[in-house]
């Protein structure tokens, strides 16, 4: 790779895609923020006094994204089969690496929490459109549609998961903070290849267009209805909630499917 | 007023903590400082996710600039509020 210390910006496109899909470059970027935090959070951040409410409504939350994130990682790893070339495989290998990691620091906050069985309190408390979005995604994934399966998981589940874990940091309390913001800075990685691969796979084969835009209407009202469950639980006022929704409906909107 | 012909003004970009890729390309990006920050002529904020990416020269027009914290490539357009970043599918 050219010297970026000259100037990054200059670099012939072929040459950025090669390096940012690569492992070389997952490595360097999460070094510079997981490094230190065992679990997602560094050591000695104060628990909160916890009522029995609010410590319920956190778990329940908790459960929604583990659940997020155990199909993302089911995804992920299902899809690197039908990706269409080595820099995609590669770079799903580093999601991969990625969801399994939230799935873990996840887990492992509830169990700060006291949550003594997590898959149990997982299975009970999660809501019925997710378990149809997981569902309709991994159908996806199981017949490598690789379109399909890309646009349900890197554009409508990590823009959602992105807008609801920036909402959720504002107001949580210290560690669950610290480890969404964690989440986060891989989020940006997962949904730029989602929105970035499908426009180049749209302006080649515009014909696409069709397709997605029915996988999208049939997925719509799955993840804005757990979206909006999940904001309601945050205690996110109905206004402030569509507005939530516009960095999904923007990414939609640039991949001409307003 | 047009710009062409005037030459660029050259910027040396500093670390401003941004952590999120390798530490060598860390320069050429920062958070955006709430909605009150106002970008530099040397800075664009990436519609995609929200981070400012920062040149070593002043930005014009139909410049193309990389965000490595979303694998984005932009194209940079004249908006109402200013420069803005439009993602090439490329």
């Amino acid at each position: 790779m050219s010297d970026p210390a000259q100037d990054l910006h200059a670099l012939p496109p072929r040459e950025f895609l090669e390096h940012v899909h690569s492992f070389e470059f997952w490595l360097g970027s999460v070094q510079g923020y997981l490094a230190g935090r065992p679990y997602g959070h560094h050591d000695g951040l104060a628990e909160p006094a916890w009522t029995d409410p609010e410590r319920d409504r956190l778990v329940t939350i908790l459960c929604h994204y583990c659940v997020g994130e155990t199909m993302a990682l089911e995804g992920a790893g299902g899809l690197i089969r039908a990706a269409p070339n080595r820099p995609t495989k590669v770079f799903l290998a580093t999601q991969t690496v990625d969801e399994g990691r939230h799935l873990e620091v996840l887990v492992h906050r509830l169990a700060e929490l006291g949550v003594a069985d997590p898959e149990r309190e997982i299975e009970r408390r999660t809501s019925a459109e997710l378990i149809r979005f997981r569902d309709r995604l991994l159908a996806f994934v199981g017949s490598g549609d690789w379109d399909a399966a890309l646009f349900a998981q890197n554009v409508v589940l990590e823009s959602a998961e992105f807008a609801v874990f920036h909402r959720h940091a504002r107001s949580a309390d210290p560690i669950t903070r610290e480890v969404l913001l964690g989440i986060i800075k891989d989020e940006r990685r997962h949904l730029g290849f989602g929105e970035n691969e499908l426009g180049r796979r749209i302006a080649k084969n515009p014909a696409l267009h069709g397709r997605l835009r029915a996988v999208r209407a049939e997925l719509d009202p799955l993840v804005l209805g757990s979206f909006e469950r999940t904001l309601a639980l945050l205690g996110t006022p109905a206004a402030e909630r569509s507005e939530l929704g516009r960095d999904y409906l923007a990414a939609v909107e640039r991949l001409g499917f307003a | 007023m047009s710009l062409e012909g005037q030459e660029r003004r050259r910027y040396e970009l500093d670390d401003r903590g941004f952590d999120e890729v390798p530490a060598k390309y860390r320069k050429y990006y920062r958070r955006l400082d709430g909605p009150g920050d106002k970008l530099a002529p040397n800075e664009l904020l990436c519609p995609v996710c929200k981070v400012v990416i920062r040149s070593t020269r002043e930005l014009r027009e139909g410049d193309r600039v990389y965000c490595m914290a979303c694998l984005t490539r932009l194209r940079v357009v004249a908006g109402a509020a200013g420069l803005e970043g439009v993602v090439e599918y490329t």
